[in-house]
């Protein structure tokens, strides 16, 4: 295996190997910790439902949810054994989770590091589903729709999203509607599980209190004789999406008190002009935390006037657009959003900014880097989001110039923007005193 | 893992070596005997003095200062620990080898700033930070609805039990925030100072030769004081006839709370066979709550229970389709029953016993959990770790088949989706 070098300030220490069957492996060791952390992942999340499979040529669609769907089936083994049931034999703690790129299936622990990390391979390679028990799923997965549907701020996000993209399938619901997943058979399940749960598809990630070689070992007796399943690798269709907003602005009804607007701001990728994604998505960051963040003026205005009493701004990339949201909760929706508008024409970002903000975020990088889960999660994310793994954030964080941010402001597309606001159902009153 | 506790009079001060963080964390905590009428000027008071300072007298200013101090981050909190109200002000800063000599005191200095030195004018709080936490707790106060869930909670406890403090709202009430005033939440900032029980804890890698002095130099207070209370609330008998309360919501999904009495349970029955009897219940996804209601007959996404040592109490939660209320009911009462009944197996005790090694284990990789579990030691009078992890591991099934059968359902409540 090869060693990673990550940031110095760090302090982490990290090795890395692409198996012949592609596969990838990350470990990074922490000595001084008391868990261990597992991942086993697929590059398969909700957005891939249209594709030709690795040993056909004909393209295929399945229907919306599915790798939801097929992440709740892989706890079905034929030997009738729960993987969750496995697990807590060591009292360790087992979950996964399915988002738009990629489905991951974690365990996380103190014990029996050996067996586990071999069980997780073995389980996440043995699907075991039949009619009988896709059909039970349906009804613990409805519940779970129903669930995020009653929430407001998920709701929201939901709404924005297919309003943003006219094709693009961020703009389908992570787990599908209820009518896309009684749709769903064993058949369509086994489907995509040959074509993306294959080695080529896959990384493993190993973080915490294990031993390398034991693990080097194990990697060598449970992946590496893993092989693909498909001859070639399955074609996932490509979505031209138009550069245009669906739809600019929509208002509904809901069943809350206090109003929520959540506008997007679409702007392509080919805009900015800078090939590293990891690059530019912090420029981005850094405009939105001086513009709108807890330090902003813009903030201080809006808290010293009322006008909101939640807010926060967040950043989505999909295949050829950024897309900015702010989510905010506010009695006078309107003249807040007057003064988003004028943000807007009026962002500026100076040097001591970026300076400021380079500390900030470098500082986090350490913070997180102490944890084994805060390891995990920033390693899945840059392996999902960005196809790799930033080793040196650090470095890539020195290297920034304001010259390059306000390019990267300039280039944004303010007036390429969705609306949508969430109303009370029965508007209240709000007199206090 | 080193620990001293000294007593300086006004309160305790703990300190923890730890050397595998790099970060080290400040936790100064209050408490006093909750008072309903208390509650929503407490939270108001804890909010005020993390909103602004003196020396930084707006929130964007406030802000700014954690950023230069490389992001160092503030947290407050109030909970509900039995009979008590407690308050936590927390510091978590990177250790002066990853930022600059000085900047952990001076990040000390700053957690001290906004407790001892408020944004205060004549004996009131400045106005317009007031205003300001005003309106946003109103907001907060008239939208407690918004989370079903949450909410659900609250009104099953209120059901259960109005007028013992199990059924408080932590946050507090709409009615009382009307009655606070920039001049009474100065007085009630110096009765908490005076009056509360107070302890600080420093956890990292830190010399505790070098800490103490920069503690006390911060940490000024001039009171003694010398409390100890009493944390548990009574057990009270279940009602008779199980009670069923439901109240409709405008949403799809309908969210179940159940109440239960845990009844006449010794100090090592609630810490011990009774904290297993809620894993092997609904402690998890391998618990029998999770694999009878939703594994077994599809009527939920998600269950669970949790055991309220403190309140005597234990409470089953879950989202429901609102058809499905009385199958699911059922379902529950069985799985109880069975565990009264002995139908469970030595296997699931050992389960539930690894399960609570891990999270007793994984308690070291949170600073903030192992001050919470020093701070539990220091008032409850709890085992320690090791103890614990020991007395655990010697639990019997006949024991646990003993609080089962002194567990009670209450009171179910239901808030109804009515949309469905």
């Amino acid at each position: 295996m090869e060693k990673i070098n990550f940031s110095e300030e760090l302090e982490l220490e990290g090795y890395y190997e692409k198996l012949d069957n592609e596969l990838e492996v990350y470990l990074v060791p922490m000595e001084n910790k008391d868990k261990y952390f597992l991942t086993y992942a697929t590059k398969f999340g909700s957005t891939t439902t249209t594709f030709t499979p690795g040993d056909s040529k004909r393209e295929v669609t399945v229907p919306d949810g599915i790798a939801h769907f097929l992440e709740h089936k892989m706890f079905e083994q034929e030997d009738g054994v729960d993987p969750f049931t496995f697990f807590s034999k060591s009292g360790t703690d087992a979950n996964a989770s399915t988002n738009f790129e990629g489905t991951r299936y974690i365990a996380s622990g103190t014990k029996n590091y050996e067996e586990n990390l071999r069980y997780l391979i073995r389980y996440v390679n043995s699907p075991y589903f039949t009619d009988e028990n896709v059909e039970k799923e349906k009804g613990i997965i409805a519940q779970e729709i129903n669930m995020y549907k009653d929430e407001a701020e998920y709701a929201i996000e939901n709404t924005l999203r297919k309003n943003t993209y006219h094709k693009d399938h961020h703009r389908i619901d992570i787990a599908g509607e209820v009518e896309d997943i009684e749709k769903i058979t064993k058949e369509d399940l086994y489907l995509c599980y040959n074509n993306f749960y294959q080695p080529r598809n896959m990384f493993l990630l190993v973080v915490g209190k294990f031993n390398v070689d034991q693990t080097k070992r194990i990697i060598d007796e449970e992946l590496r004789p893993l092989v693909n399943k498909t001859e070639t690798i399955p074609i996932i269709k490509e979505i031209k999406e138009p550069q245009s907003i669906k739809k600019k602005e929509e208002t509904i009804p809901f069943n809350i008190t206090i109003p929520k607007i959540m506008l997007s701001v679409k702007t392509p990728i080919s805009n900015f002009k800078i090939d590293d994604q990891f690059k530019l998505d912090f420029y981005l960051r850094v405009i939105m935390s001086v513009a709108f963040g807890n330090g902003s003026l813009f903030r201080e205005r809006i808290t010293n006037h009322n006008l909101m009493t939640r807010f926060y701004t967040d950043l989505e990339s999909v295949q050829q657009y950024k897309t900015i949201y702010i989510y905010a909760e506010s009695i006078k929706p309107d003249e807040l959003l007057q003064e988003i508008y004028q943000e807007f024409d009026h962002i500026v970002v100076t040097e001591e900014d970026l300076e400021r903000l380079k500390k900030v975020f470098i500082a986090q990088e350490i913070k997180q880097a102490d944890y084994v889960d805060g390891v995990t999660m920033s390693i899945t994310n840059d392996l999902i989001r960005y196809h790799r793994l930033i080793h040196n954030p650090i470095e890539l964080y020195k290297s920034l110039n304001i010259e390059e941010l306000n390019k990267v402001l300039k280039a944004i597309e303010f007036k390429n923007r969705a609306l949508v606001t969430y109303v009370p159902k029965n508007m209240p009153s709000f007199d206090k005193n | 893992m080193e620990y001293v506790k000294k007593n300086l009079g006004s309160y305790h001060l703990h300190l923890i070596k730890n050397t595998n963080f790099k970060s080290v964390m400040v936790k100064v905590y209050f408490r006093e005997p909750i008072r309903k009428e208390k509650i929503t000027i407490h939270n108001f008071l804890t909010t005020m003095l993390t909103f602004s300072s003196e020396k930084y007298p707006t929130r964007r200013e406030m802000f700014l200062k954690t950023q230069d101090l490389y992001s160092c981050s503030i947290a407050s909190s109030d909970s509900r620990l039995g009979n008590y109200l407690n308050t936590s002000f927390r510091l978590s800063v990177l250790k002066d080898k990853y930022t600059e000599e000085g900047n952990l005191e001076k990040a000390i200095e700053f957690l001290s700033e906004l407790i001892y030195h408020p944004n205060v004018e004549k004996n009131k709080f400045d106005e317009k930070s007031f205003d300001i936490v005003m309106n946003q707790a109103c907001l907060a106060l008239s939208s407690i609805k918004e989370d079903a869930s949450g909410y659900s909670m609250i009104r099953m406890l209120e059901n259960m039990d109005e007028d013992s403090p199990i059924s408080y709202r932590a946050f507090g009430y709409l009615e009382d925030l009307k009655n606070i005033t920039r001049e009474n939440l100065y007085e009630y900032y110096q009765e908490m100072l005076k009056n509360d029980d107070m302890d600080i804890f420093v956890i990292g890698d830190i010399d505790f030769e070098e800490m103490d002095p920069i503690i006390r130099k911060y940490f000024k207070q001039k009171t003694f004081k010398k409390t100890k209370g009493d944390f548990l609330i009574p057990a009270k008998k279940a009602s008779i006839k199980k009670r069923i309360v439901t109240e409709d919501n405008e949403a799809t999904q309908s969210k179940l709370a159940i109440g239960c009495r845990v009844m006449n349970l010794e100090d090592y029955e609630r810490n011990y066979p009774l904290t297993l009897y809620n894993i092997i219940l609904g402690g998890g996804p391998d618990s029998k709550l999770f694999s009878e209601v939703r594994e077994k007959n599809s009527l939920c996404y998600y269950i669970g229970s949790t055991a309220n040592k403190l309140d005597n109490l234990l409470i089953i939660r879950a989202g429901i389709s609102r058809n499905d209320f009385k199958k699911a009911i059922k379902i529950i009462e069985k799985q109880m029953s069975d565990i009264a009944k002995g139908n469970f197996t030595e296997e699931d005790i050992d389960k539930a016993k690894e399960l609570y090694q891990t999270a007793i284990e994984e308690i070291q990789e949170s600073e903030s959990e192992i001050i919470s579990s020093y701070y539990m030691i220091e008032l409850l009078g709890v085992d320690d770790i090791e103890t614990k992890a020991k007395k655990m591991r010697e639990v019997t099934k006949k024991e646990i088949m003993k609080v089962a059968k002194r567990i009670k359902i209450d009171m179910i409540y239901m808030l109804e989706g009515v949309q469905e």
